[in-house]
């Protein structure tokens, strides 16, 4: 019988030195990059992606994934944003909709994945088409606008960031980034949920023959999963104000690469929250830090593909040392 | 015996925290079979695995027909003549028996597949081995027997010199085991070295010429087979001479209640109108042979299979069982045949494990309240003597043995009455075997009640109160254990075959 | 009559914007060609034509219609519209087109949700002898014979009036050490964002060469490569290129805050709805455009509009179904009548402020 000494060095604390080196890396190659402003942008544009990290984690540690995540957000923004610009709903029931909504896409796939039997693949591709069509549907191929902050309905922009009275801006959204991590970190390390989320993950026959209702917390996962893609959309809303039909596939792909970055095994069975928000921290300035040190288009996908490359075979390294 | 084919001398081989082998040695002649014996975790597969090229030796040599070689994958060591019949086997279902045998050197007519060939390549290789399987056949409607027999000569077709088998015999009949012998006798005979790796005693004494025995990843000696005992290999293996007695007759009083009534059960094919009764405090054995309806018996009963049909009595009320949720729910625990695939989640703790059937005890409100979990966890680990630094450690790094005491656990904790546990001692190595009887008739005497499903005969024999026997999906008997021979279960066992 | 109309529109931009007078003069000399055939054109009977949009939601296609009953009220034709419910119901509207050719109108005006979708259609088209004029969406292969005419956006004439515009407003700063312009263009592969982007960068070295100023460029490699008349080395203007990793607002302004944050720049140019929202976004936290920095955008939507009206972006170009919308019905009289037509290319428009509630502008700023 061997016992392995913990080391210090996880994936997380790993991942978590990678994003602090970045930052100073892509700080001391351009000045522009240390800017405030520059920080604010990258966290502006962090949120939505932040979030749906956060929930797809869920699935990924079960072992499976969620595709709808990104053509989703778009989706709940799109249904959102359409209901204030187009029959004067008061913005927080607009968000409430939009999570809503997020939530149902979410129940959506945890059917068809944990009681029809589908693979996760095939069933998040088919909501990633059907919410990539419905947003269309809804807002008639149309963009659509949210408020902008100087808006009457605006005020859900302040959720994000305010301003003080010396005009300096503060990222507040990042206080709701690391309270959600801290939620739902625990969610995963201390519930029944979290538990048998991971169960599912790396036993799924084992917790099923323990007499754990593995079918009702399957689908929960995919819930959560939607959950946050409709939280994402409220983050979109604000950021990007005008929300564009036909968009956000891809955007799912930078999340579930964060995740994985994050030390979420790509096989289920681990994963942490908070290094799924690091992981997705590092990819956001991957994506935000190349353009600034004069990567060009083609340069920054092929960057961001070898570092998530590079994940993932310390996760199948890492598996077959314990093995 | 022919002269010497094989040295392994002084191999040595460490991963990060394990000496997995301390210096072994292991020599084979032409025309030999040679057994390696050891408990589970001596370091046999490691042994093997080194030998074929899948791990890179620290130290030590390997010479091969008079040469030192180093094999630096499997492939290498095929191309050489050294080929390993592995334990699972390595079939692709849904193509023919020949397609899987020339698998990744399949004939090639231009760019096309020659099917023809190696059918007719097929053909030859299992006139030479005298078996009867038709090339043509989908591999997956072949017994597991007749897969082996194709893995044989898969290996065959490789102009073997020397083939590993891995514990062949698991998964196979009485029959197909007897048939297994008849052909490795023939290699034997056309001067191959055989490398035969079992765990059971008795086909050691028919079918090998010399035992080289390991213990903790070293090597212990060399016996030749027929000047040693069973006992001399044993206590080369363990040290010691163990096991539980065997029962003579019933411990369960007369008048002891009926915990549970099955009656007429039904699930698919492989149950057929199965009814019996548990009594409290009883070891219910369930003996046949492979494909018996056993297994789905039990996950019938438990609720991890659809049933078509029965009632079910617990205390005597009528209960509905859908769902493994609802059997938990009325104190029914199941202990799989297949841990690392339905026991346990080898990558979470000890303590993770005991309580995942029993979640709702150990939360308030939303939390899990891990105190109590881990001292809960620690209490089983004290009673069921499961060796481990502590309740924080993974159950991948367990025992065999100790592996099935944090399943036996899991239910402990729950505190079910009625366990069904399913051949409750595959691959645990001697010692831990007795460790596991031991242990389940203290839960009877406490007043539990189990469901043992088993394959070997002894196991039942040493084990049950009372035996019921099951072929094709039927029960086809019920015998005391005063009145059970291993002729009488193999009679019923056997009955619809013949 | 066509001219009497088209000098009614155009009056009433002219007189909506000083500023934009140039610059309109320019658009009509660009495409004079395309609209110098309807030169006195009326129709030989009281044609009825059918036209398929790509949907009837928005108020893109409200525009488009109501220039389509502008030119039927001046050449007395009539027409009848119809469109899907939004414009991915690609099937309904092959079905749509189906009908409408099938009732052998005088010709049809398409403006296709998917162009491979409807090949099959126009092949019906053409040997019915059923006249196509596709608008707002040319049709790359359609079949030989079946569309007569096509009218879309002129996407290197929108980019040069984009150029004119901003190259006004910094001409003043010029000539005094080195200046930066930068141009964000969301791809560097679609036909249309090309043409613009060159038509922009084009446009500023031609302006900036004849007032005696040289210009050099920086990033993209396919716009620098594919620019004429830029110099190496140190010039009075570099004009960068950035394109992002991919078409989203959000990369789309990582690309515009490094422009942006750079000391030097004085002007920058977002070709699309998607590159000029990235620039809203990453001015958002800056707050430079319309302050140290010129901004003009391109499209609508309500975050543009916004930024026009509120001096963040000193104007944009959008292009006009308005326009398109009229030409077609211009197109399938003529066309009606048996005459041979040449493509016409509509413009982009400048708006900005002062005209961006002119009747002639408005309609074709959609939300």
């Amino acid at each position: 019988m061997m016992t392995k000494k913990k080391s210090i060095f996880t994936q997380e604390v790993i991942v978590g030195i990678v994003l602090v080196a970045l930052y100073f890396f892509f700080r001391t190659i351009s000045a522009d990059f240390g800017k405030y402003t520059t920080f604010l942008s990258m966290m502006d544009i962090s949120y939505y992606y932040v979030f749906m990290a956060i929930g797809v984690a869920f699935p990924l540690i079960t072992g499976g994934v969620d595709l709808s995540i990104g053509t989703g957000m778009i989706c709940y923004a799109l249904a959102g944003g359409f209901m204030i610009r187009q029959y004067g709903w008061p913005t927080g029931l607009a968000i409430c909709l939009s999570i809503v909504f997020g939530l149902a896409i979410g129940l959506l796939n945890g059917v068809l994945i944990a009681l029809m039997g589908l693979p996760p693949f095939l069933a998040t591709l088919c909501t990633c088409m059907i919410t990539r069509g419905l947003g269309s549907v809804v807002t008639g191929s149309f963009a659509v606008p949210w408020p902008t902050a100087k808006q009457p309905n605006g005020w859900f922009h302040s959720i994000f960031k305010i301003t003080l009275e010396n005009k300096t801006k503060i990222p507040l959204g990042l206080v709701w980034v690391i309270l959600l991590m801290l939620i739902m970190q625990f969610v995963l390390a201390h519930t029944k949920f979290g538990r048998y989320t991971i169960a599912i993950g790396s036993n799924k026959e084992a917790a099923m023959l323990s007499g754990i209702n593995v079918k009702f917390y399957h689908v929960m996962v995919y819930a959560v999963s939607g959950l946050f893609a409709g939280l994402a959309s409220i983050a979109y809303g604000a950021v990007i104000k005008t929300v564009q039909p036909g968009t956000g596939a891809g955007m799912e792909l930078d999340a579930i690469g964060g995740a994985i970055v994050g030390g979420v095994s790509a096989s289920g069975g681990y994963g942490t929250i908070y290094g799924t928000v690091i992981g997705a921290y590092v990819i956001i300035f991957l994506k935000q830090g190349l353009p600034y040190i004069g990567f060009n288009a083609n340069m920054q996908q092929i960057i961001t593909g070898l570092v998530l490359i590079g994940a993932v075979a310390i996760d199948i390294v890492k598996r077959k040392v314990v093995k | 015996m022919g002269e010497v084919i094989l040295t392994m001398k002084g191999i040595d081989k460490s991963f990060p925290g394990v000496h997995a082998l301390d210096h072994v040695d292991l020599e084979l002649r032409k025309g030999e079979v040679h057994a390696l014996m050891g408990e589970n975790g001596a370091g046999k597969s490691t042994l093997m695995k080194v030998l074929t090229g899948i791990y890179t030796k620290d130290s030590g040599t390997i010479t091969f027909e008079g040469k030192e070689v180093e094999f630096h994958n499997t492939h290498e060591a095929q191309e050489a003549g050294i080929v390993i019949v592995h334990q699972e086997l390595n079939m692709v279902g849904d193509l023919t028996v020949a397609q899987n045998i020339f698998i990744g050197r399949e004939f090639k007519k231009g760019i096309m597949i020659d099917d023809k060939k190696m059918i007719a390549e097929s053909r030859k290789l299992f006139d030479e081995l005298h078996i009867d399987i038709d090339p043509k056949a989908k591999m997956s409607d072949l017994t597991v027997g007749k897969q082996q027999m194709c893995e044989i000569a898969k290996a065959i077709s490789h102009k073997a010199k020397v083939i590993i088998f891995d514990e062949p015999s698991a998964a196979l009949t009485e029959k197909e085991i007897e048939d297994l012998f008849v052909i490795i006798r023939d290699l034997r005979k056309q001067n191959l070295g055989i490398i035969y790796i079992s765990h059971r005693m008795d086909e050691i004494k028919v079918i090998t010429d010399r035992v080289t025995v390991m213990r903790d990843g070293g090597y212990v000696g060399t016996l030749i087979t027929e000047e040693c005992t069973k006992e001399d290999i044993i206590n080369m293996m363990v040290g010691r001479v163990i096991y539980e007695d065997p029962k003579t007759h019933s411990m369960v009083p007369d008048d002891a209640p009926v915990v549970l009534k099955v009656e007429h059960l039904n699930a698919g094919k492989m149950v057929q109108d199965v009814s019996f009764e548990l009594k409290k405090g009883e070891i219910l054995g369930f003996s046949g042979l492979m494909g018996a309806g056993r297994t789905e018996t039990a996950r019938a009963l438990f609720g991890a299979d659809p049933k078509t049909g029965g009632d079910i009595y617990i205390n005597g009320q009528k209960v509905t069982i859908n769902s493994p949720e609802d059997a938990v729910k009325h104190g029914i625990g199941y202990l799989s045949e297949d841990r690392k695939r339905y026991g346990i989640v080898v990558q979470k703790t000890i303590t993770e494990n005991s309580t995942m059937a029993t979640m709702e005890k150990f939360t308030s409100g939303l939390f899990i309240n891990k105190g109590a979990e881990k001292k809960a966890a620690e209490q089983y680990i004290k009673e069921l003597a499961t060796k481990t630094p502590s309740a924080d450690e993974l159950v991948v790094n367990l025992s065999g043995g100790n592996q099935q005491k944090v399943v036996i656990a899991k239910w402990l904790v729950r505190n079910c009455d009625i366990l069904i546990f399913d051949e409750p001692t595959r691959g645990i190595d001697v010692g831990a075997k007795n460790e596991i009887y031991k242990l389940m008739n203290r839960l009877a005497a406490e007043g539990k009640s189990i469901i043992m499903i088993s394959s070997e005969m002894t196991e039942i024999l040493r084990m049950s109160d009372r035996i019921v026997v099951m072929c094709e999906g039927k029960k086809t008997g019920e015998i005391r254990i005063e009145d059970a021979t291993q002729e009488a279960i193999m009679d019923k066992a056997t009955r619809d075959i013949n | 009559m066509m001219k009497k109309a088209l000098a009614v529109i155009m009056s009433a931009a002219l007189v909506g914007s000083l500023a934009c007078a140039p610059v309109f003069a320019e658009n009509l000399s660009d495409t004079s060609e395309g609209i110098a055939q309807f030169d006195g054109l009326t129709a030989n009977e009281p044609y009825d034509f059918q036209i398929v949009v790509k949907s009837f939601q928005s108020t893109y296609w409200q525009a488009a219609l109501q220039g389509m009953d502008q030119a039927k009220d001046e050449l007395g034709v009539t027409y009848s519209a119809q469109g899907p419910a939004s414009e991915s119901d690609i099937a309904d509207q092959v079905n749509m087109l189906n009908s409408a050719i099938n009732g052998a109108p005088a010709g049809v005006g398409l403006a296709a949700c998917d162009t491979s979708s409807v090949l099959e259609s126009l092949q019906t088209a053409a040997d019915n002898g059923v006249p196509i004029v596709a608008f707002d969406t040319g049709i790359a292969d359609a079949p030989e014979g079946s569309v007569v005419c096509t009218v879309v956006t002129d996407n290197v004439a929108a980019g040069e009036v984009a150029a004119v515009n901003l190259y006004e407003a910094i001409k003043d700063q010029l000539g005094d050490g080195t200046v930066r312009i930068g141009e964000i263009n969301q791809d560097n592969y679609a036909l249309n964002i090309q043409q613009r982007g060159l038509g922009f960068i084009n446009k500023i070295i031609e302006l900036a060469n004849a007032d005696g100023y040289s210009v050099a460029m920086e990033g993209n490699e396919y716009y620098v490569n594919e620019a004429v008349g830029a110099v190496e080395g140190d010039a009075d203007i570099i004009l960068e290129v950035r394109v992002p990793a991919q078409t989203t607002v959000d990369m789309c302004s990582t690309e515009a805050g490094t422009i942006l944050d750079k000391e030097d720049t004085i002007a920058v140019f977002g070709s699309n709805q998607t590159a000029a929202e990235g620039l809203l976004v990453a001015n958002d936290n800056r707050e430079v455009l319309g302050d140290t920095i010129v901004g003009v955008g391109f499209d609508a939507g309500t975050s543009i509009k916004a930024a026009v009206e509120d001096g963040t972006f000193l104007g944009a170009v959008t292009q006009s179904p308005l326009m398109m919308g009229y030409y077609c019905i211009y197109a399938l009289t003529a066309a009606a009548n048996g005459q041979e037509l040449i493509d016409v290319p509509t413009d982009g428009y400048w708006y900005d402020a002062s005209n961006m509630d002119d009747e002639a502008i408005a309609p074709n700023l959609y939300d």
